[in-house]
């Protein structure tokens, strides 16, 4: 077993009295790329924020690379900095171009120099292929190259894992093959993701391991082969039927 | 109208004052808005209760009050000795901020949950986000609102002819008088008036324009 990244301790979360998470144990190793699927209000993004720190659990514990986030109080902004989020809704910066949304983090989180921050961002930006776009305000492109910025954004940061929460969920057709393409990319480059999809074949083709999620819990989980197509819970049995309509 | 011509340089002083206390009133009141627009929707219990009373009381009564307030009653009771202007300019400058905080705090809450969201994942700092994120934004989506302010508050300024600040109404009011001539008088200083705040909108205009981003013109 790799390298675990990032990992989950018998997480539960209440938002007032509604219990969303049930008690989530979850591993990520180093170099692999992991799809939750499950239906909606399992409880999916709130396991995300969670993992990506966004909001502390109400119960259980968060490890980044071993150590107890929350129990060593560890500073949180440092190590969110390592753990890239990209959000369901393309979520730039308004009033930044497509390169300065990209550069925001390198020059004041990671406090490179102007130039070495411009360099990268331009880098990155090539990787999702933008950097044509680069002088464009988020209002001027498309949903799908939003979230490629997004995704460049996340990236640039060099992040030891990236966490995405449903980044086609807004997009039609089209513009969804162009993110999946990009995070297709990235899992060749060997970055480690977390991602929520219901992109069967990204799923499938991409994904080391598949989660199935239900009602705040893990049902399932697995080789893509075995949680897709073979699947223990009736609960699975009936989401996937509906998912890949057969 | 030539006779007004040799009063032409208490107008132009009159004018001057207005102005004078038009920025004073209007930069401070930014200042003052945008503290309290960031204490009332990030601060705690205690600060959004000493806002809401701040803001209650000098939005909930009448300018020439408070200059009244400013200008007789608080000197008489603390015993403090401030000349006109300077109580002007304090009671424009908390005047101004009351109305601004409402104006800024919908322009900081304009800038949405997610855009704070994503910074927290990138690692910004609380401060950070104020800085990069919220403050540029609010600052643009404000400027419409921020617009009328200005000419509220240049208007208003004729209020400070009740504690005998000599600006261009009360001018005005001196020069009608030695003259007996109130009609064109005060038909011209309106005019004054009328000008000026049209050449402020002209350049807030111009401002707008230059700093606009796509997708960020909302106004409120
Ligand atoms: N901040 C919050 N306050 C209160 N309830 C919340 C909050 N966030 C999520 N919930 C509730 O928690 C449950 C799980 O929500 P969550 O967004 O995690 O589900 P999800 O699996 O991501 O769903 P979807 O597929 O629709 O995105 C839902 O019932 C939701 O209403
Ligand atoms: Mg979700």
């Amino acid at each position: 077993m790799g390298e675990v990244v990032l990992e989950g301790r018998g997480i539960k979360k209440w938002y007032g009295k509604l219990q969303v998470l049930k008690g989530i144990d979850i591993k990520i190793e180093k170099g692999k790329t992991k799809v939750i699927i499950g239906p909606s209000g399992s409880g999916k993004s709130t396991l995300l924020r969670i993992l990506g720190l966004l909001e502390p659990p109400t119960e259980g514990n968060v490890l980044f690379k071993g150590r107890d986030v929350y129990a060593e109080k560890l500073d949180l902004n440092k190590i969110r900095a390592k753990i890239g989020f990209v959000f369901q809704e393309p979520s730039l910066f308004r009033h930044l171009t497509a390169l300065d949304n990209v550069k925001l983090g390198l020059r004041h989180v990671l406090k490179l120099s102007e130039d070495e921050a411009r360099r990268k961002a331009l880098e990155t930006l090539r990787i999702v292929h933008l950097e044509g776009w680069k002088d464009h305000y988020p209002a001027q492109l498309s949903g799908g190259q939003q979230q490629r910025v997004g995704i460049a954004r996340a990236l640039a940061m060099d992040p030891e894992i990236i966490l995405f929460d449903e980044p086609t969920a807004s997009l039609d057709i089209e513009l969804t093959w162009e993110v999946i393409d990009t995070m297709r990319e990235l899992a060749e480059r060997g970055i480690t993701m977390l991602v929520v999809t219901h992109e069967i074949s990204f799923a499938k083709e991409v994904a080391d391991e598949i989660i199935f999620m239900d009602d705040g819990m893990i049902l399932e989980e697995g080789p893509p082969e075995k949680v897709l197509m073979n699947p223990k819970s009736e609960r699975a049995r009936v989401f996937l039927r509906r998912l890949l309509g057969v | 109208m030539e006779f007004l011509l040799q009063y032409s340089r208490f107008i132009i002083e009159g004018f001057i004052t207005a102005l004078t206390m038009t920025i004073i009133g209007v930069s401070g009141g930014a200042v003052l808005g945008i503290t309290t627009a960031l204490l009332d929707v990030y601060g705690g219990r205690v600060s959004k209760v000493l806002v809401g009373i701040y803001v209650e009381f000098f939005r909930g009564s009448p300018l020439i009050v408070q200059l009244l307030i400013f200008y007789f009653s608080i000197p008489a009771v603390t015993g403090l000795n401030w000349d006109a202007y300077t109580a002007g300019a304090v009671t424009l400058i908390l005047n101004s901020g009351a109305y601004q905080k409402g104006y800024f705090k919908g322009a900081i809450e304009a800038v949405f949950k997610d855009q704070l969201m994503a910074a927290a994942s990138i690692g910004l700092t609380f401060r950070q986000t104020l800085r990069y994120i919220v403050l540029p934004q609010a600052l643009k989506i404000v400027i419409p609102a921020w617009t009328n302010e200005l000419v509220s508050l240049g208007l208003s300024t004729s209020a400070l002819i009740i504690i005998g600040v000599r600006e261009l109404t009360s001018i005005a009011k001196t020069i009608a008088a030695q003259t007996f001539r109130p009609l064109e008088v005060y038909f011209t200083i309106a005019i004054i008036y009328f000008i000026w705040i049209t050449i402020m909108l002209k350049i807030m205009d111009i401002v707008y324009r230059r700093v606009r981003i796509p997708g960020l013109e909302v106004s409120i």
